[in-house]
C-alpha cells in the first residue's frame, strides 16, 4: 500500500477526505481484497502504535454519520452490512455519508458501533482452584452451537494437534454472534435441522 | 483448488522463483515445521500482533515466558472490550475491564495460549505438500514463507513466515481455496527470547472489586466405542478421539467425535434431537464453520476449520453402525 493510499484513509478517517475523492477510495477497496487487508492493518497498527482503544477521529465521524442517517440507525447500518462485502457497493451513488458506513465495515471498524452487550460467560473446563471468597458459577449458555464452538477447539488443543487457530478466537466467543448463513442452493434437498435455521441463532449475544 | 505436487514444486523451485535459496534452502519444508515447533515451545518472547479475520483486523500484545518450566503468558487486546487473557501454568484468566468481570478456566493444551501451530501429520506425501516460496520480511526480520497447501477441496491451505534465525512464526495465514485470506496473525514488532520477568506478566488493571466467575462443572468420559461412524470421510481424515460429555444442569449426553488429517479438525457432536436443540443447518465464526442435520432421532453437528463442503460431507455421512 503506497503512501497516498495512506494518506487518504487517514483523511477519510478524519472526515477531511472530499465526497468523491471518498467514493473512489471505498470502489478501490471494494474491488482489492489484498488492499482492504493493508488498509486494516494500517489502521490497527495505527491504534497499537498510539495505545488506543479507539480509533482517532472516530467520534467526529459518528457524529457526521449520526447526524445525516436520521432514522436509521448506525447499528443496524453496519451490522446489516457486514456480512456480505458485495451488499458494501451499493452505497456507493449515495453519497460520502454511505460510503463511510460501507469502509468502516469494509474496514472493521467495530467502533463505530456501540459495543454489544456482553454475554454470560461460556467455557469449557471445570475449575476448582482457589480464586478468592467467593466467586459465581457462570451460567451455562443457552445455545449449544456456541457450545460446539467452543468444546471443538479446545479438545482441538488437548490433542495436540491443534491448527493455527489462536485461543483468543475461543475466549471470543461469548461476545460474538454466531452468524447465520444464506442456505445453500441446495439446502431444500437436504434433511432439515432442527428447527428453522432462520429462526435460531440470529443473534445469540444475550 | 489449486493442485501441487512434488514434481511441480521442484520445477518451481528450479525456475527460479523469487527467493527459493539460501537460507531457506538450508533446511527441508519438514525441517523448518519442526524448527518451528521447537521455537514456538521454548522462545521467549513479547510484541504486536495484527490478527486478521472476517476482514476484521486487532491489534494484540503479547507476552510469553517459560520460566522453571511453567508457561507465562499474557495476551491483551489493544481496542474494543480490552481483553486480557493472562495464563500461568494450566489456569488461564479471561478478564474484561470494561464488565470488571474475570473469568477463570484450566487450559489444558501442551502449547501456548496464543499460538497454536501444527505439531504433527503435516509432511509431503499426506494431504498436504509443504514447500518453500521465498524469503520475506515480517517485522523487520528475514522469513522464510512455507506454504502447506491441500490435495484437495476438503481443507485450508497455510501459509506461515519463519524466522530465518529461530523458526518462530512471524506470521501465519490461513487461505481458501481460491487464496484469499482467511485468518491471518502477523506480528508488527517482537522480541525474540526477550528478558522478561515473569512477574511481569500482570493484569493491567486492578482486578480486585472485579466480578469472579468460574464455569459450569463438566464432565468429559474416558474414549469410549461408539457405534456412529463416518462412511464418507474425506480423504486423511479418522477419529483420534471419542468421548461422551456432559454438563451439569443440561439434560442428556453428547457423544463428541474428533476426526483428524494431523492439521484440519473437525468435531462432530451427537445428541438425542429435541425439540429445545435447534441448530442452525450452517453457521460460521471466523474460520470455523458448522453443518447440522437430523439423522435417527439424533442432531449430528460437525464444526472445525475447514471448509463448508467438508463439514457438510462428515455430518452427512454419520450413521450408526
Amino acid at each position: 500500500m503506497n503512501d497516498a493510499i495512506k494518506m487518504q484513509i487517514s483523511a477519510f478517517v478524519d472526515g477531511e477526505l472530499p465526497q468523491n475523492e471518498a467514493e473512489l477510495l471505498l470502489r478501490r477497496l471494494c474491488q482489492d481484497a489484498q488492499l482492504r487487508q493493508q488498509a486494516a492493518e494500517y489502521l490497527a497498527m495505527g491504534r497499537a502504535m498510539r495505545g488506543e482503544r479507539a480509533i482517532s477521529g472516530i467520534a467526529t465521524l459518528r457524529q457526521r454519520i449520526q447526524a445525516e442517517l436520521d432514522d436509521v440507525s448506525l447499528e443496524r447500518a453496519v451490522i446489516e452490512k457486514a456480512p456480505v462485502p458485495t451488499r458494501f457497493l451499493r452505497p456507493v451513488a449515495g453519497g460520502a455519508i454511505a460510503a463511510a458506513v460501507a469502509l468502516a465495515a469494509l474496514l472493521g471498524l467495530q467502533q463505530l458501533a456501540e459495543e454489544p452487550e456482553v454475554s454470560a460467560p461460556v467455557g469449557n473446563n471445570a475449575f476448582s482452584g482457589a480464586v478468592g471468597a467467593s466467586y459465581s458459577v457462570a451460567e451455562e449458555e443457552d445455545d449449544p452451537l456456541r457450545d460446539y464452538y467452543l468444546r471443538h477447539n479446545v479438545s482441538s488443543s488437548n490433542v495436540g494437534i491443534n491448527s493455527i487457530n489462536p485461543s483468543v478466537v475461543t475466549w471470543r466467543l461469548r461476545q460474538s454472534v454466531v452468524v447465520e448463513r444464506e442456505p445453500a442452493e441446495n439446502a431444500a434437498d437436504s434433511e432439515p435441522a432442527a428447527g428453522d435455521a432462520s429462526e435460531t441463532n440470529e443473534s445469540t449475544s444475550p | 483448488m489449486l493442485r501441487i505436487d512434488g514434481k511441480l514444486v521442484a520445477c518451481l523451485v528450479l525456475l527460479g522463483l523469487p527467493g527459493g535459496a539460501s537460507l531457506a534452502q538450508e533446511y527441508t519444508p519438514q525441517q523448518w515445521l519442526e524448527r518451528m515447533a521447537a521455537a514456538v515451545q521454548s522462545t521467549n518472547y513479547e510484541g504486536t500482533v495484527l490478527q486478521m479475520q472476517d476482514g476484521q483486523s486487532i491489534a494484540l500484545k503479547v507476552m510469553h515466558v517459560v520460566k522453571d518450566g511453567v508457561v507465562h503468558e499474557k495476551v491483551a487486546s489493544q481496542e474494543g472490550d480490552g481483553l486480557e487473557i493472562i495464563r500461568r501454568g494450566n489456569e488461564v484468566r479471561r478478564i474484561l475491564p470494561d464488565e470488571q468481570s474475570v473469568l477463570i478456566a484450566q487450559w489444558n493444551d501442551r502449547g501456548g495460549q496464543f499460538l497454536d501451530l501444527p505439531s504433527t501429520g503435516v509432511s509431503p506425501g499426506s494431504e498436504y505438500t509443504v514447500f518453500i516460496v521465498r524469503e520475506e520480511r515480517v517485522a523487520g526480520r528475514k522469513a522464510v514463507r512455507l506454504a502447506i497447501v491441500p490435495h484437495d477441496e476438503y481443507r485450508y491451505s497455510h501459509q506461515l513466515w519463519l524466522d530465518t534465525e529461530t523458526g518462530f512464526p512471524l506470521q501465519t495465514q490461513l487461505q481458501g481455496p481460491d487464496g484469499t485470506p482467511i485468518e491471518q496473525l502477523k506480528f508488527a514488532d517482537i522480541r525474540l527470547d526477550a528478558n522478561i520477568n515473569a512477574s511481569a506478566i500482570t493484569p493491567t488493571t486492578s482486578t480486585e472489586d472485579f466480578r469472579w466467575m468460574a464455569q459450569p462443572q463438566r464432565t468429559i468420559s474416558d474414549s469410549v466405542d461408539t457405534p456412529w461412524r463416518s462412511d464418507d470421510l474425506p480423504a486423511g481424515f479418522r477419529a483420534v478421539s471419542t468421548h461422551i460429555e456432559s454438563v451439569a444442569g443440561r439434560e442428556g449426553e453428547i457423544i463428541h467425535i474428533l476426526y483428524s488429517d494431523g492439521l484440519a479438525n473437525v468435531s462432530v457432536f451427537i445428541e438425542p434431537a429435541m425439540a429445545s436443540n435447534r441448530i442452525a443447518r450452517r453457521s460460521r465464526v471466523g474460520a470455523s464453520c458448522s453443518y447440522s442435520t437430523r439423522r435417527d432421532g439424533y442432531q449430528v453437528t460437525a464444526v472445525g476449520a475447514v471448509p463448508d463442503a467438508t463439514v457438510e460431507r462428515i455430518a452427512t455421512s454419520m450413521r450408526p453402525q
